[in-house]
């Protein structure tokens, strides 16, 4: 039923000329401007592609749908677990209990505070130092994606505030600096410029 | 969390580069907001790729499970979706050996179910279902190769090398299959 190949029935290939198509470049250029079986085949190939281009979309829009619930069961099945990384030690109220905290629950503390300044969502966040020494110096460093409009030192300053006081709360580590990198500034779609708090 | 105007976070409006470094760091929510943006593209790519709408959710929750532990190893996190198209074009290869040695299990049953559903039929146009119809009943290495190149943007050789096989093989099959799918659907054109 199915034939090896449908060649256009002049010599040339589907194969050179789906390359044609696909490149925009044939040695053999001059033949298939010119020749009626090229040009139904190029017609045909060229049909296929935007056809394929349009199913493609079609799929994307079903998989949208949002009475879809399909992502949202993956998304429950997979049971995404925060990453706990060093466990940093907090001094115990009683003799002899041993606590302490994950680094990813600090880093997530972090983020937390952070996405709550105005014009700024935090990017990747870095301890440095070693946090399971308690007194041990630690540096912060945290990536920052601004959006446009907002005055950068008011929100780093902001945020600096935001993280030293948070820190102090709810962590025992001896926060040394808080570096803070702007690394890239956004738009923000439909709104208007507007200055920092 | 599903809501992309979601209580005006920032997630929603952050671009995959960013999303990425936090899903990194173990920020569950940020991978959310990633995998909603690529996720339909992903399950579009595995049912052409493995023909069945069950395969291909079995093959996107095994893509972003591989993703969300591997994300640290991504070096460029601005190319996040290429990155995801990827693994889900392994996976989805992956998802048919299997199929291969277990060769009556329920994935199987639709496989060569042109799985287009009433209300799914009533917004294919005509040529959009030949189209369909057509991938559905081409011989699986010829559909897989065809899917790999065509939605996944491989190479001969990327493809080759992912079905330990020759990029000879691989443009034969792709020639075949371009062939086969121009002859069924010629009524339509």
């Amino acid at each position: 039923m199915i034939a090896p190949t449908d060649d256009p029935g002049c010599g040339r290939s589907l194969e050179e000329l789906n390359g044609y198509l696909e490149t925009g470049h044939s040695p053999d250029q001059p033949h298939i401007s010119t020749c009626p079986e090229c040009q139904a085949a190029l017609a045909a190939l060229t049909q296929l592609r935007r056809l394929t281009g349009e199913l493609l979309e079609h799929d994307i829009r079903m998989a949208t749908q949002p009475e879809e619930p399909w992502l949202r069961e993956i998304l429950t099945n997979l049971r995404l677990e925060t990453r706990a990384g060093r466990a940093i030690p907090i001094a115990p109220e009683h003799p002899g209990d041993s606590l302490w905290e994950t680094e990813g629950s600090v880093i997530a503390l972090i983020r937390n505070i952070g996405d709550t300044i105005e014009g700024a969502t935090i990017g990747k966040c870095r301890l440095h130092g070693d946090v399971t020494v308690p007194g041990t110096p630690v540096d912060l460093d945290i990536r920052v994606s601004a959006f446009y409009g907002y005055a950068l030192h008011t929100m780093a300053d902001t945020l600096r505030t935001e993280l030293e006081t948070a820190l102090a709360t709810h962590t025992e580590l001896t926060i040394r600096t808080i570096n803070i990198t702007v690394s890239d500034l956004r738009m923000m779609p439909g709104r208007p410029e507007r200055t920092g708090t | 969390m599903m809501n992309p105007a979601g209580e005006g976070h920032g997630l929603w409006l952050a671009d995959d580069g960013l999303l990425a470094e936090r899903a990194a760091d173990g920020d569950v929510a940020a991978f959310e907001v990633l995998a909603t943006r690529h996720g339909p593209v992903m399950r579009a790519y595995a049912r052409r790729l493995t023909g069945s709408t069950a395969d291909a959710d079995d093959v996107v929750q095994e893509s972003l499970l591989h993703a969300w532990q591997q994300l640290d190893t991504l070096r460029d996190k601005g190319a996040v979706r290429a990155w995801l198209m990827r693994i889900t074009g392994r996976r989805g290869i992956d998802c048919l050996r299997r199929r291969k040695h277990y060769p009556f299990s329920s994935a199987q049953m639709e496989t060569y179910d042109p799985a287009t559903g009433p209300e799914e039929a009533a917004v294919l146009n005509a040529g959009m279902s030949a189209l369909s119809m057509a991938l559905a009943i081409l011989p699986e290495d010829q559909r897989k190769c065809w899917a790999l190149k065509e939605i996944g943007g491989m190479s001969y050789e990327e493809i080759a090398y992912e079905l330990g096989t020759t990029p000879t093989s691989v443009r034969g099959k792709l020639s075949r299959a371009r062939a086969t799918l121009l002859k069924t659907m010629r009524p339509w054109q």
